[in-house]
């Protein structure tokens, strides 16, 4: 009877547990009752994280196609095969033409490893990760109004807010530590904002439950603020000290009036009234956001207009207060703290800096780095389909069901000469896989994951990788090395975080001895550094916070009469993403095991379907088959989907217009037509 | 020092007062609590096109003892357990017989198993029909869908021992023509003497050659006549139809003691502890699945 | 009766090391309080209540039934050569542990987890043992051997032959015979909470709680499962098959009756099919179901589910609710 303590490989809350294994088999999870997040109560899933690990699926060796099949084979030709053909593809079609995804699933130390592998031996900025598809629009948004795209304050906040406005967060479902929090601060006297289409189940606990139009975020935001402008609540000290650009935020927000905002969303004058008077008078309001906002083509709009409202009530900076984006995958916060993005090393900093540059040549002891961002990955996928990408490495993360529209994602995975997938299960992206390399899952080796908190925290080995399968930081220090590079050989993965310590200011005080028990926030700038609970105290990490008004525009698709819905996504309490690991968890998968749409039983009779009945739902890109689930708790208009079931995937719906500025796809709105199967 | 160690002694059977077929658990088969016996298929038929009949034979070596209404837990391997009733009386001995339909992962790995292969057999379980409230009294025996698999095996032993009750009168209702179960054992209850045996269907494709009745179930019930005081009525169907047809029988005069349900819940021991088929305070699986009206009340049962 | 200190105590389980397979509560690596193997450190007797399920010394969150081969020949997962000896439960631990005993022997014997549970010896603690020095109730019977604090020392009362046994080979302590005064303590214990428990079990029993009141308490569910995964007399289990090369193995592994795939049958039928349902049936079960089948309630207050739910809807919190509410 062994007990490791490590944190769950699910969502970014970040709970800590202990797995239990016994003689090397999994058999169960015991919870840490000490974990200031997950005090001895996990979720379902984390509940459940033990099963998957040895489920005989898992891929326990490489492979390799050859005549059009994949086949078992060795690593010394896997890896040969994979040393040799990206740099004869960067021969002859150039240094951008090979693509990295690196994955927000795997640890803090591999995600560094990668982008070093990516930028030191192969000279590419071409390397991004899922983060382009929650979070971008947070990290651009709040870059340019606060300085830092992470969550501003921690998940303890939760406990010392007086209001909250959850808004394109389904917080009880994807982070249910966090939404049980605000439940029981609402049951303490908080009151509870929710904007949202659908009443999930924090709307049943609100004081005000807004319902506006999907999409029409930004007019909502904007007429809240022309509320607090025209009836004096704005926090005028604060905006004075603390902010630029205030005039040009009032101009804007002045063409907010409720009357229009009522119009555009659905909402009436008097909701918009409500909501912004809550919000301003509080003591300490506390935004809380998640991808309802991101995923927008006017994602980043939608994050900055978050961070004015913050602003301008002078709700930052203080326990309770902030703007808070929940982060989706476990260490999706990690992997963007860790530079596994096309223009940033790790610790945002600009691969274009000279300065930042010359230190990252140095520490790496090459010659020179690229000095051009690199693509995001939804623009690789297009570029893969327009033959400019040749070659694709993708660890950890399984586009074919994640990525939107999935005719297109198809396509371009098969103009590819070359891909090379490193899972450890065969997913439907390893399908095309010329190379597929076998990982160890997070309870197969050593690291840390970085929570949604900016909390950095241990996962500990828990049993060797099954079968034939190796560390993902063990694979690329192979790589790295058969390549010719020197300069990637650690003895264990504390090593890695030394050398992360030493390049990063924001994770300059981080070693395991520190974080041993319980993770630190950053930054955490020096050995004595306590971390940060909270970011902007006083001053705001860009030195003052800028006010960046942004005008509402309508989504990229909307109703028409052909497809007379509006189409939304999003996940289901009991699977994660891709469903990969809880579609092979017994009880997980007992409770969903095949997709559904949610549809409003005034639209469900009008067309004639009943509950369960099998319907057809279409949008331009292609139709699925799955079963209907009439809810109230849906409004007539709309229909919403998951996206984890590979039989109907989700995605082959949804759309792939971007944001111009974070290339984040806009998953929750589409338009989209439904009929019953006969 | 381990030697003088004393393992606790556990008595084989408890003492729980439900638990009156306890008398069978020497004829189970299969001996440790979750470790099933492992039996070839004999032979598979096609029932309908969702249902087949899987037949297995009982070596004599095997004291193999079942009440009709019980049921086995069956082992497909890889895919788990489900419960199945036995769908042939104890009076016909030396085989088993179930009638099972595709719903869903089990159940269709069921289906594509070929004669010779080998499943997994634990049981009988359950309580089965009590006979013996059964006998001497007229019987109402009412099935829907798959219901008639269960009372399939009651039927049989009505007909084995036809001496023991008075009228019999069989009611079945399907959806289709098609979803009818054991067509020929119908046709020939229908042309028995033994019995009245009425059938009914919600609809009919156009152009079948069905010359039977059409509607629902419990439609049956009110044109016949029915001396309350000596019939006891036998319910077995899916749980939408329960409520119709108690109220049919109610209005016949049949209170709560003369109306026996057989429940479906979600099982998985069998054994009264995995509790997934709860009733309140009653276990499907070693209560029931056979219940008098009566003892359930103010249960939640039809839920 | 015998007195032993807490060092000598632990002398004698390190003498018997090679013969039992000790567990009992550790300090786990960042604090959690645990159960554990016996190792150099010495018991953490006195760190209060394990919060985790600690019958699943047992009836462990996953177990193997048996593996089948290609030859259809079975394997039962082998049981540990050593017996178990437990040291450190409580009185309500004692309780829970006495029902499901009784649980899975009643009836058909579930030999999954009588075997493992025969072969063990249980030593309870209570007396002065609280975190801080606070009175722990006394179980008087319900494990083989009680290890009564009485500040200083434990007093060791045998209730089986086998404590009888165990105690015979501890060389140590002095006879005494003040466990009357500790007893007497023992039973002086207020309990409201059980009063208000049985209250609320009988609000129930008439029927007096409405659809209502479940609906709000299933409002704040968010269907974590840990309060059926921490109770120690919540025995569900689902059963399922892996397949692997060349043969499969049945596990089993803890269920939850808040799971609304818990009760729902191949049909789609479900008789706990909203979340009201299934709260109401885990409070339900324990304080009137249980008493009908049982003849006592089977929540121990051992306050267990409480302190892990995160929305504050453990049992002694609905109860309390209910009595307000309904009482
Ligand atoms: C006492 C007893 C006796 C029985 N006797 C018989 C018998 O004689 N013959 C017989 O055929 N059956 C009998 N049954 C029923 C039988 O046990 C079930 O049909 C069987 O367990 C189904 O197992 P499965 O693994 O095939 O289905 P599973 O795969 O477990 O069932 C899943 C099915 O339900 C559907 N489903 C799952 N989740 C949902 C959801 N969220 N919404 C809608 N649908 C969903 C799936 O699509 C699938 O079709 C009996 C049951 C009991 C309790
Ligand atoms: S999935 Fe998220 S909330 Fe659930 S246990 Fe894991 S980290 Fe915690
Ligand atoms: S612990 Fe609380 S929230 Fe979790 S399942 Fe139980 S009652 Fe629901
Ligand atoms: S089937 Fe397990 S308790 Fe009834």
């Amino acid at each position: 009877m062994k007990k490791t303590l490590t944190t769950c490989p699910f969502c970014a809350t970040g709970c800590m547990y202990y797995l239990q294994s016994d003689h090397d088999k999994f058999v169960g999870i015991e919870p840490s009752t000490v974990h200031s997040i997950a005090k001895g109560h996990p979720c379902v899933k984390g509940w459940n994280a033990f099963q998957f690990i040895h489920h005989p699926d898992r891929l326990t060796t490489p492979l390799i196609r050859k005549n059009g099949v994949l086949e078992a084979a060795g690593w010394e030709e896997a890896l040969d095969l994979v040393v040799h053909t990206l740099p004869s593809l960067q021969a002859r079609y150039g240094h951008d033409s090979i693509m990295f995804f690196s994955s927000a699933r795997t640890t803090n130390e591999e995600n560094y490893l990668f982008m070093k592998l990516a930028r030191a031996v192969f000279k590419t900025n071409n390397v991004d990760h899922c983060a382009r598809l929650c979070h971008s629009s947070s990290v651009l948004g709040l870059a340019a109004t606060f300085g830092s795209g992470a969550m501003s304050n921690s998940i303890s906040c939760v406990d010392e807010a007086d209001t909250f406005f959850v808004i394109g967060s389904n917080t009880t479902e994807n982070h249910p530590q966090i939404g049980a929090r605000i439940l029981q601060s609402v049951k303490r006297g908080a009151k509870l904002i929710v904007a949202d289409s659908r009443t999930i189940r924090l709307a049943k606990a609100a004081t005000l439950h807004l319902r506006h139009r999907n999409g029409s975020d930004v007019a909502l935001i904007n007429g809240m603020m022309h509320v607090i402008i025209r009836d004096g609540l704005e926090n005028r000290e604060f905006i004075e000290s603390r902010t630029q650009n205030y005039e040009q935020l009032k101009n804007t927000v002045l063409r907010y009036p409720p009357s229009i905002v009522a119009e555009i969303t659905g909402l009436t004058p008097q909701e918009i009234i409500d909501a912004a008077h809550l919000y301003a008078t509080s003591p300490a309001a506390m935004i809380i956001y998640s991808v309802g906002i991101t995923q927008h083509t006017h994602g980043v709009d939608n994050v900055r207009s978050l961070a004015n409202l913050a602003m301008l009530t002078g709700h930052v900076g203080r326990p309770g207060t902030g703007v808070n984006p929940l982060r989706g995958q476990n260490n999706v916060q990690g992997a963007c703290d860790m530079g596994a993005l096309p223009n940033v090393f790790s610790g945002y900093q600009k691969v274009a800096d000279e300065a930042v540059r010359q230190k990252f040549v140095n520490e790496w002891r090459v010659a020179d780095l690229p000095a051009h961002a690199g693509l995001p990955m939804t623009r690789a996928l297009n570029a893969a389909e327009r033959g400019e990408i040749k070659g694709l490495y993708i660890v950890g993360e399984d586009p074919v069901i994640s990525d939107p529209d999935q005719g297109h994602v198809r396509n371009a995975l098969q103009q590819l000469d070359f891909l090379v997938v490193q899972d450890i299960f065969l997913t439907a992206t390893a399908e095309y896989a010329d190379v597929v390399l076998p990982a160890a899952c997070f309870a197969e080796k050593d690291g840390t994951f970085t929570s949604t908190e900016r909390r950095i925290q241990r996962v500990r080995k828990a049993a060797l990788p099954i079968g034939g399968a190796r560390a993902d930081w063990e694979i690329f220090c192979e790589i790295a090395s058969r390549a010719g590079y020197k300069y990637m050989h650690y003895n264990a993965p504390s090593e890695i975080m030394d050398e992360i310590a030493r390049v990063t200011p924001i994770y300059g005080g981080i070693s395991y001895s520190r974080i041993d028990q319980i993770g630190l926030q950053w930054p955490c700038l020096d050995e004595h550094h306590p971390g940060t609970p909270i970011l902007h105290v006083g001053r705001f990490v860009g030195g003052m916070g800028c006010f960046c008004p942004a005008e509402y525009r309508p989504p990229a698709e909307t109703p028409d009469a052909e497809y007379p819905f509006i189409l939304t996504t999003g996940r289901s309490y009991f699977h994660y993403h891709t469903g990969s690991m809880t579609r092979r968890t017994r009880l997980l998968e007992r409770e969903e095991n095949r997709s559904y749409v949610e549809i409003n039983p005034v639209d469900a009779h009008r067309l004639g379907i009943r509950d369960r009945d099998f319907v057809m739902v279409a949008t331009r890109r292609g139709e699925i088959v799955m079963s209907a689930r009439m809810t109230k708790d849906i409004t007539p208009g709309v229909l919403f989907i998951t996206f984890h079931f590979e039989e109907s995937p989700g995605n082959l719906l949804t759309n792939n217009a971007l944001d111009p500025e974070s290339h984040i796809p806009e998953y929750k709105v589409c338009a989209a037509r439904i009929t019953r199967k006969p | 020092m381990v030697s003088c160690f004393e393992k606790k002694q556990y008595s084989e059977r408890g003492n729980c007062d439900c638990f009156h077929f306890g008398v069978f658990m020497d004829s189970r088969i299969g001996h440790a609590a979750y470790e099933p016996a492992i039996y070839s298929i004999h032979s598979i038929s096609d029932l309908t096109p969702h249902e087949k009949l899987f037949r297995i034979e009982i070596p004599d070596a095997v004291d193999f003892r079942h009440e009709p209404g019980q049921f086995v837990q069956l082992s497909v391997w890889g895919w788990g357990e489900a419960p199945i009733s036995i769908s042939n009386s104890p009076t016909r001995k030396g085989y088993l017989e179930f009638a099972i339909r595709h719903a869903g992962s089990l159940t269709g790995a069921l289906h594509q198993m070929r004669p010779g292969s080998k499943i997994g057999l634990r049981g009988p379980f359950g309580n089965g029909f009590d006979v013996n409230r059964l006998r001497s009294q007229n019987l109402l025996l009412i099935a829907g869908g798959c219901g008639l698999a269960p009372l399939r095996s009651l039927i049989q032993y009505c007909e084995d021992c036809r001496d023991e009750f008075m009228d019999i009168r069989i009611l079945y209702g399907a959806k289709t023509p098609h979803d009818l179960l054991y067509k020929s054992d119908l046709a020939a209850w229908m042309e028995s003497e033994t019995f009245d045996c009425r059938i009914i269907v919600d609809f009919v494709a156009p152009n079948h050659g069905y010359s039977g009745k059409i509607g629902l179930l419990p439609e049956l019930i009110p044109p016949l006549e029915v001396e309350a005081e000596n019939t006891t009525a036998v319910l077995v169907g899916p749980p939408m139809m329960y409520p119709f047809v108690v109220e049919a029988l109610r209005k016949k005069g049949l209170d709560d003691e003369r109306i026996m349900v057989s429940l479906e819940r979600h099982m998985k021991c069998g054994i009264g502890k995995c509790g997934h088929c709860a009733i309140d305070h009653f276990s499907c699986c070693i209560d029931g699945p056979v219940f008098l009206l009566r003892d359930l009340q103010g249960t939640e049962w039809a839920g | 009766m015998k007195t032993i200190t807490c060092d000598q105590f632990h002398h004698f389980l390190y003498s018997i090391r090679e013969d039992f397979e000790i567990v009992g509560p550790v300090i786990l690596h960042d604090g959690t309080l645990s159960l554990g193997r016996l190792t150099a450190e010495p018991l953490a007797l006195f760190a209060g209540r394990i919060p985790f399920r600690f019958t699943s010394l047992f009836f462990p969150h996953s177990e193997r039934l048996f593996a089948m081969s290609d030859e259809y020949r079975f394997d039962k997962s082998g049981s540990s050569a050593k017996p178990l000896l437990v040291v450190g439960w409580r009185a309500e631990d004692l309780e829970a542990l006495e029902f499901i005993d009784e649980f899975f022997r009643t009836g058909f014997r579930d030999d999954v987890f009588c075997d493992r549970r025969q072969s063990s010896v249980v030593i309870g603690v209570s007396g002065r043992c609280g975190v801080n020095g606070e009175f722990c109730r006394i179980s008087e019977g319900k494990c083989d051997m009680e290890l009564i604090y009485d500040g200083k020392h434990f007093i060791m009362a045998e209730y089986t032959e086998n404590g009888r046994f165990l105690s015979e080979k501890i060389v140590w302590g002095e006879e005494t015979d003040s466990l009357e005064a500790l007893l007497q303590e023992s039973r002086a214990l207020r309990t409201p909470e059980r009063e208000i428990l049985q209250t609320a079990s009988q609000l129930l029993m008439r029927n007096q709680v409405d659809d209502d009141f479940w609906a709000e308490i299933a409002d704040r569910c968010i269907q974590c499962t840990s309060c059926t995964n921490v109770c120690p007399t919540c025995t569900c289990f689902d059963v399922y098959d892996m397949r692997l090369k060349r043969k499969i193995e049945r596990y089993r592994m803890w269920d939850s009756c808040q799971m609304s795939g818990f009760m729902r049958e191949a049909s789609g039928h479900n008789p706990l099919a909203s979340q009201s349902d299934r709260t109401r049936r885990r409070i339900r079960h324990k304080l009137v179901d249980d008493l009908h089948r049982w003849g006592r309630m089977t929540c121990f207050l051992c306050g267990r589910c409480d302190d892990v739910c995160p929305t504050g809807i453990g049992m002694k919190a609905v109860a309390a609710e209910i009595v307000e509410r309904f009482g």
